[in-house]
């Protein structure tokens, strides 16, 4: 049967025109270009201290003479939007003699932001970059390096003499929100393992009228 | 003299090469795609070095808008039929109003409409009083409304117990979630299942306030969504 048909078969172009397709195509094509987000947002995990009053009397005391309080200060203009972003810093609890608020920026530099933790955090990151050399090597896999970073992190925090800074970020209402998410940035990047994010104290607003001549908020 | 001969060639192209090359495309556009979600404001959410992704399911989305606005999203599981978007969020609706009836009893009961309407909405986010008016409006004035005059109430009461309707929202979720699904909440409670998404030129105090309420409720872990942000020196 399949023989006798092959051979009475006609001979057709088998062509056939592609420009509907392309067109229906292109026009997929560009409901999927506007539809979509190539931008996957991502995620900074922040744990926040808790405001009921029994809890705050419990309030771990600590080593002073690690503690450093960031304060971050803006200006909000006309549209609702926070510029002239400013960091000020102060190392201890603020309270001891000369104590003053000084300016940092964010930056690479050794004065920057980040070459101060770095600096304040040395033995931690020393650790963390010997283990950074042997992933790169591929000696570790990276699930050991993320184990041993916490791990080591860990150790550090129970280490009670241990020299390591203990971050307070303290933002005012007109500071930047992309601020205070980068400083917590800075914080995974330097391996920063106590921070918190706080509202600012009495002893913080004396400091901050002292630096800029007027109180918090007034202008 | 000899005419001048136009050769006459063939206009047809061949559309084969060109119609491989919009295919291959469009796979590539519909794999990798995930699509806008609908929100009453477009925020630019700061960067960050961390590359930690949003999850797409079991996930409450507390968006903040330049103007200090307040929305929720609330997202349900994908797999399980155990906790899906639609009844998670008629859960949520119907003990966030029982809630808030205690305290306004002449307002008005919900209907089964409404609270299916409630179901299928992503993002929301009016004063309970125009909830129920809010609901029964058409699609694209209840879009106007969010905008005009959307945003969930949220200033810390000053007098001690009550509940802001923020507060009362998130008393909702927990509530839900403890009784529906305990791995859920203990995923709340733990971190992943909260996040706040806000624009980056915001002043703080916008953030500090939804800050502020959860940690009356005591939700006191919860992410920040960021964008991307390339570090020089890698990992």
């Amino acid at each position: 049967m399949a023989k006798k048909d092959k051979s009475r078969q006609k001979k057709f172009d088998t062509r056939i025109d592609f420009t509907p397709m392309v067109d229906m195509n292109m026009l997929l094509i560009t409901f999927f270009m506007l539809c979509t987000t190539m931008l996957k947002s991502q995620t900074l995990n922040l744990i926040l201290p808790t405001n009921k009053n029994e809890d705050k009397e419990q309030d771990i005391k600590i080593q002073q003479s690690n503690a450093i309080s960031f304060i971050l200060d803006g200006t909000v203009d006309k549209n609702g939007k926070a510029i002239n972003s400013k960091i000020y810093y102060y190392a201890g609890d603020g309270t001891e003699e000369g104590a003053a608020l000084t300016e940092i920026n964010f930056g690479n530099g050794k004065d920057a932001v980040r070459g101060m933790l770095q600096d304040r955090n040395k033995a931690l990151l020393k650790e963390v970059n010997e283990l950074k050399e042997k992933w790169k090597k591929g000696e570790i896999a990276d699930s050991t390096f993320n184990k041993k970073v916490k791990e080591a992190q860990k150790k550090q925090s129970e280490d009670l003499t241990a020299k390591r800074p203990i971050v307070m970020i303290k933002p005012t209402a007109n500071a930047c929100y992309a601020d205070v998410v980068r400083l917590l940035d800075e914080m995974q990047i330097n391996y920063v393992t106590s921070f918190m994010l706080q509202p600012l104290n009495k002893q913080d607003s004396t400091l901050y009228e002292q630096k800029l001549g007027h109180a918090l908020g007034a202008k | 003299m000899g005419k001048v001969k136009i050769k006459k060639t063939s206009t047809i192209i061949d559309m084969t090469a060109m119609s491989d090359v919009t295919v291959l495309l469009l796979t590539f556009f519909m794999l990798t795609s995930t699509f806008l979600q609908k929100e009453p404001v477009q925020v630019i959410t700061p960067p960050a070095t961390s590359d930690a992704p949003v999850p797409d399911q079991k996930f409450v989305q507390v968006l903040v808008s330049p103007e200090g606005k307040v929305y929720l999203n609330l997202t349900g599981a994908k797999d399980s039929t155990l906790l899906s978007n639609e009844f998670f969020r008629t859960e949520v609706l119907k003990s966030a109003y029982d809630e808030y009836k205690k305290s306004h009893p002449s307002a008005p009961d919900l209907t089964v409409s409404q609270t299916k309407e409630f179901s299928k909405i992503g993002t929301f986010g009016v004063p309970m009083k125009d909830l129920t008016k809010w609901l029964d409006m058409r699609l694209d004035q209840r879009d106007e409304f969010l905008k005009e005059k959307g945003g969930i109430p949220i200033q810390m009461s000053v007098k001690d117990g009550a509940r802001n309707e923020f507060q009362i929202w998130l008393n909702a979720i927990k509530t839900v979630l403890y009784n529906k699904d305990p791995e859920l909440f203990s995923n709340l409670i733990g971190g992943d299942g909260i996040g706040i998404k806000a624009g980056q030129d915001s002043p703080f105090s916008l953030v500090d306030v939804v800050m502020d309420n959860m940690k009356t409720e005591e939700i006191n872990n919860l992410v920040l969504m960021t964008s991307l942000k390339i570090e020089e020196e890698g990992k």
